[in-house]
């Protein structure tokens, strides 16, 4: 088993250059991630949380201080390996879920399979990853505006699941759905997570941030907790 | 690939729009290679009436300058003849080749009694010359005697004249009477003779008649093998020796510079067509960039999971090159039929459709269509790829 935290932030520094003078976004951050972790962000608007998912999800860079997603540092590597990285490493959940509505929900799901096989691919994966976030097989052929919110965001789910990603990073997964769905998805999640997946999701839900088992507190770019 | 897909499906569900972007491909290939059509119909029907090809070279009296002639005097700038001795210098410069002598005037004429007063050219040529002219005949035969004639198929269509005939020449038939032994072949525009609306009578005949002794031109036939650029050469040197007394005419350089002249015609209507093309490009242009600012959350999404900035540019090049694929197959179907309707308006004729060149003009159209739909959504398809992936989930 590999023991190697998934995501490692070290002296994380990041620093917006404004014309009316640079502005920075995270200071000084530094936490790792283990294997197997679910982890809730949380702090209030313009703590820095949405800057550093983007660090996170290797979206963006740091001014200074490295990060290392499974032992990899990815202060060095190309635009072109960061987006491997993304595709191979990183599963992506939306607050709005983003599902793509010229794909129906399985070419959705396949996706991120076709980018990485560069083929087409067995839509049976798809099946299996969908009905493991509890979708319906009747759904599979339809288009994202033909579903709910709540399926919508399985689809997702199913989608970041794809390509067997190390961590999935989640923004918000429950904002734009009502309590009794968003408790739904994070079931689910919890689910996914006792499975063994590495979860970090942001929010700034205290009753959601309870189904996680971590919670790094964040305020004008520091941890605080 | 599932890009592909992606650009197909985009222009299925915006395919109102797609349909008027195609159409302006449509349009600007229908215009190149209509116009290109109808340049090379021009050229394959002036080229058919273009009878005894490259191979006729034409002397003539030189016109310009307005001197005296040399050569026997007997051609002057105001005279405007040539001298026998003229004409035994070519024959001798240009041997083995055959010069032939041609006299030529216009006159009034009458076919039939109670006919109108007609006015056409008669040529005056020795019989011996007649079949290195290669006039065919449909009907009668070249021995004509000294008051026979051969008429031109126009003139004998038009006046309902046969073989037998009797036309008189002159206002009151003063100078005689032809009569007709042979209908000539239409021959079209000619660097010789221009026959279809002319008499040939006999050589002797002319010079009894007119009181000639003299020609009007030379022409001499190049035999096979021969460049009819050196038989000018040959003619100017011996009688243009000291000054210009005569102009020499080489059918195969004004067949070139007619050419020429027509292909510069058929690539200026063609450039003129073109511009419609530069309308759809920008129309094409217009498209892709409606279709990359509608799309910028999704390349956002494309890009955060996983998509190469490559795969994103495909995404748009592919929508770009379906439109103008779509647009110039089209556009090259229906050039052909507006081929077809312009030959048949403006030409009278759709018998050079099918050629090599009509193929090869919408060939040219088609591909110009597609490429310049490709080159169109290059800027789109690259401003998509190197959007921020931060900023374009963001967006709105």
């Amino acid at each position: 088993m590999n023991e190697q935290p998934v995501m490692v932030f070290k002296d994380v520094v990041k620093v917006y250059p404004l014309p009316s003078g640079d502005v920075t976004a995270l200071d000084e951050i530094s936490f790792q991630v283990e294997r197997g972790e679910f982890i809730s962000v949380m702090g209030p608007s313009g703590s820095g949380k949405s800057t550093l998912l983007n660090l996170m999800g290797c979206l963006d860079t740091p001014t200074s201080g490295d990060i290392y997603i499974s032992g990899t540092r990815t202060g060095d590597m190309s635009d072109k390996d960061l987006t491997y990285l993304r595709r191979d490493r990183i599963g992506f959940i939306f607050q709005y879920f983003n599902l793509f509505p010229l794909l129906n929900i399985i070419e959705n799901v396949t996706f991120p399979m076709m980018l990485k096989s560069q083929k087409s691919v067995d839509p049976e994966k798809g099946k299996e990853v969908l009905r493991s976030v509890q979708l319906d097989d009747s759904l599979f052929t339809h288009t994202p505006t033909e579903i709910s919110g709540g399926q919508q965001q399985r689809v997702s789910i199913a989608r970041a699941l794809i390509n067997d990603p190390d961590i999935l990073l989640c923004d918000e997964p429950t904002g734009n759905l009502d309590s009794k769905t968003g408790a739904g998805i994070m079931d689910l999640m919890s689910e996914l997570n006792r499975k063994g997946t590495t979860i970090i999701m942001v929010t700034h839900d205290s009753h959601i941030a309870e189904y996680s088992r971590r919670t790094i507190r964040i305020a004008d770019g520091r941890i605080v907790q | 690939m599932i890009f592909w897909e992606i650009a197909k499906r985009n222009i299925r569900i915006h395919m109102l729009r797609s349909t008027l972007a195609m159409l302006g491909i449509v349009i600007g290939v229908v215009a190149i290679a209509s116009m290109g059509i109808l340049g090379n119909s021009l050229v394959a029907t002036v080229s058919e009436s273009l009878s005894s090809v490259g191979d006729s070279v034409t002397v003539s009296p030189y016109s310009g300058g307005g001197g005296g002639m040399g050569g026997g005097g007997s051609g002057t700038s105001v005279n405007l003849k040539l001298s026998d001795q003229n004409f035994q210098q070519i024959k001798r410069a240009v041997a083995p080749n055959v010069a032939i002598p041609v006299l030529s005037t216009s006159e009034r004429m009458k076919v039939g009694v109670g006919t109108d007063d007609i006015v056409a050219t008669i040529y005056g040529v020795d019989p011996q010359y007649i079949p290195d002219l290669k006039l065919v005949l449909t009907a009668g035969d070249y021995n004509n005697g000294n008051s026979g004639c051969l008429v031109g198929f126009t003139f004998a269509k038009d006046h309902n004249i046969k073989v037998g005939s009797r036309i008189s020449i002159g206002s009151d038939g003063e100078k005689g009477t032809l009569r007709v032994t042979g209908i000539i072949e239409e021959r079209g525009m000619s660097f010789d003779l221009s026959t279809d609306n002319a008499i040939v009578a006999t050589q002797d005949w002319f010079d009894n008649t007119y009181n000639r002794n003299d020609y009007d031109q030379i022409i001499v036939k190049v035999k096979e093998g021969q460049d009819t650029a050196d038989v000018k050469t040959l003619i100017e040197k011996q009688l243009n020796k000291r000054e210009k007394i005569v102009s020499v005419m080489d059918s195969k350089a004004t067949l070139a510079t007619i050419y020429s002249t027509f292909g510069t015609v058929t690539t200026f209507v063609t450039a003129i067509g073109g511009i419609s093309m530069v309308v759809a490009g920008v129309s094409i242009f217009n498209i892709m960039m409606m279709s990359v600012s509608e799309r910028i959350k999704e390349i956002g999404i494309m890009r955060s999971i996983g998509t190469q900035k490559k795969e994103v540019m495909s995404m748009f090049i592919y929508e770009a090159a379906i439109l103008g694929v779509i647009g110039s197959i089209a556009g090259g179907i229906l050039s052909i039929v507006a081929g077809y309707l312009i030959s048949a308006l403006m030409l009278g004729s759709t018998k050079y459709l099918i050629t090599m060149a009509n193929a090869l003009s919408v060939g040219e159209g088609i591909c110009f269509g597609i490429v310049v739909c490709l080159a169109c959504g290059i800027y789109p398809a690259w401003q998509a790829a190197n959007l921020n992936p931060i900023d374009a989930l963001r967006h709105e």
